[in-house]
């Protein structure tokens, strides 16, 4: 652990006046505009927003595999020009090698920062052993259940101590009951480690649940909508999601997504020539309907 | 500690080795149970290949013309009989390893240049643009079609004959490692690039080994086609080999002999081929159960 937690506060993720297109027979398509976000050392973070809004698009740019089209992406202030492992991130997609062990896998960031190899192997088996899973080091990630998987995927990305952790809707292909469990495992390694962390979903009991604040996101071209701090105490219990606090935040999060979301649904509608149908998709009623 | 109890909750229920070690009589009926399927197949296998022979023999004993004419076709025992003559035969012997040798070369050759150059070409476009239109325009030649400017080519026969083989192999290998490559998967890429990954340890540490079981279809493929390929060169221009031996029986009327050539080339294609899947489960050590 001692390689891990060392580092003074650290992992402050700054975005400012980003925005982000992409050329398309039809000329640039606008994804993210005008999107100023912000992470402070040791913060918990979450971006929701309706589906397609762009809230992979900014998470990936923090990463530094997209670059912004105007704006400027800093950690610590320094900015972000492509990926690094100071960035760990989790993906949605189960993203471990085939073809090497759970240690292995573990192991990877360390072998290309150059750690002899019995070091990395001590170290990664410390990791493993946080996270419950020592007894699997020598399996092939084939063999794992798709929340062990992912816990692999969390325990990879911080063996190489990044100062922020950036992680893209890792929880959505999992059930429901996995889910509540990565999530608790997730809140206690952040504590522990007091790691930065950009965590993107569209599970909005999930963002209050595990985060400090969450931005709300507009629907394409996505802009951040709202902010909310999230004053729940911590450690998070699964009770509190019962809680008259929690379930304000929820109704509150909810409405501004849903009105999102059916713009969004609005938008695609009426590009699909339903017009027609004599639905009116402006003001609220469509709203009101559902 | 909260994370490990809720861990191991969650873990996959592990295999609990039983208290006493069970009877031989038991563990003879488990093992009998989980291999069910494979001792079926095996049986049922040998049945059919007893089958074939019994059809065999019977069509060539009684000189069936019904359509095809087996009035000169040898039968099993005949093949046996010259099969027991062979090899003690140092001259029969000589063909087999002769083919192998030429086998070896040409195949190796060509898995030593396609599987790299797949690899590059699967890396960079540029690369891919350059050579992808000319390996177009040469994969659709039969290796066979090469014969007379392989002759031309190459000061001996024997070195034609190898790059004959070569030319067989190689585009299989080539078009299987590109497929492979285009197929790696992105995130896996990212994934390690987040890791701290440069573009050799990508190279080596992801490309290589996802597009390894491709570039294993590939060798498996590419040997099928380079034994075609043998067979045919030895046929027309060599001296040696066994597919050589083969015609050579036919010109010599000894019937016998052309069906044991033939035996004798599928038997060596399936060893090769099952050298070349024990190899791959060697080196992919995560794909087999």
């Amino acid at each position: 652990m001692s390689e891990i937690v060392v580092k003074a506060p650290q992992g402050h993720i700054e975005v400012r006046n980003f925005s982000l297109s992409y050329d398309s027979i039809e000329g640039p398509v606008q994804a993210v505009t005008d999107t100023q976000i912000h992470v402070k050392p040791g913060e918990f973070v979450s971006i929701v927003g309706p589906s397609g809004c762009g809230k992979s698009t900014l998470l990936n740019a923090v990463a530094g595999f997209l670059k912004p089209t105007t704006g400027i992406v800093t950690v610590d202030g320094e900015r972000v020009n492509g990926p690094s492992a100071e960035r760990g991130m989790v993906f949605q997609q189960y993203s471990l090698f085939p073809w090497k062990t759970v240690r292995e896998n573990v192991e990877f960031g360390l072998k290309m920062r150059g750690m002899p190899r019995s070091q990395r192997e001590r170290a990664a088996r410390t990791l493993l052993g946080l996270a419950g899973l020592e007894a699997f080091e020598k399996h092939y990630p084939e063999k794992l259940s798709g929340g062990m998987k992912q816990r692999v995927g969390i325990v990879r990305a911080l063996a190489t101590g990044p100062k922020v952790l950036l992680l893209d809707e890792p929880f959505g292909a999992l059930d429901a009951q996995t889910r509540v469990i990565m999530q608790q495992i997730l809140t206690n390694m952040w504590q522990r480690l007091k790691i930065s962390v950009l965590f993107v979903t569209h599970d909005i009991d999930e963002a209050i649940f595990l985060s400090d604040r969450v931005y709300c996101m507009t629907a394409r071209p996505g802009s951040i909508k709202a902010e909310i701090p999230i004053p729940l105490e911590r450690p998070r219990q699964q009770s509190m999601m019962m809680s008259s606090e929690f379930l304000a935040l929820r109704r509150g999060l909810m409405s501004l997504i849903r009105e999102e979301s059916i713009k969004a649904m609005g938008g695609e509608l009426n590009d699909m020539g339903m017009q027609g149908l004599n639905i009116e998709l402006h003001g609220h009623s469509l709203a009101d309907v559902i | 500690m909260p994370a490990s109890a809720i861990a191991e909750a969650s873990a996959m229920p592990a295999s609990t080795p039983p208290a006493s070690p069970p009877s031989f009589g038991t563990l003879a009926l488990r093992w009998y149970r989980l291999n069910r399927g494979g001792l079926r197949a095996t049986a049922i296998g040998i049945i059919s290949l007893l089958a074939f022979l019994l059809v065999w023999h019977l069509l060539t004993t009684y000189r069936v013309v019904f359509f095809v004419r087996f009035t000169n076709v040898p039968s099993p025992l005949a093949v046996y009989a010259s099969f027991t003559k062979a090899i003690h035969d140092p001259k029969f012997l000589l063909h087999v390893l002769l083919s192998c040798r030429r086998i070896f070369f040409g195949f190796s050759l060509a898995a030593i240049v396609a599987v790299p150059l797949g690899l590059i070409m699967g890396r960079f476009k540029l690369v891919h643009e350059i050579i992808f239109p000319v390996a177009e325009v040469l994969r659709p030649i039969p290796a066979i079609a090469w014969v007379p400017m392989a002759i031309m080519l190459w000061p001996t026969n024997e070195q034609s004959i190898v790059y004959i083989t070569f030319l067989g192999s190689f585009f299989p290998i080539l078009v299987n490692t590109l497929h492979g490559m285009s197929l790696v998967d992105p995130v896996l890429v990212r994934a390690a690039q987040c890791l701290g990954a440069r573009e050799r340890s990508i190279f080596r540490d992801v490309y290589f080994p996802a597009s390894l079981p491709h570039i294993f279809t590939g060798l498996t493929v590419g040997m099928g086609v380079a034994w075609v390929s043998l067979i045919a060169a030895e046929m027309i221009s060599g001296q040696y080999g066994i597919g050589y031996f083969t015609w050579e029986a036919y010109s010599l009327v000894q019937y016998a002999d052309i069906a044991l050539g033939m035996i004798a080339i599928g038997v060596l294609g399936l060893g090769s081929s099952m050298l070349i899947r024990g190899a791959g489960q060697l080196v992919m050590p995560w794909r087999s159960r």
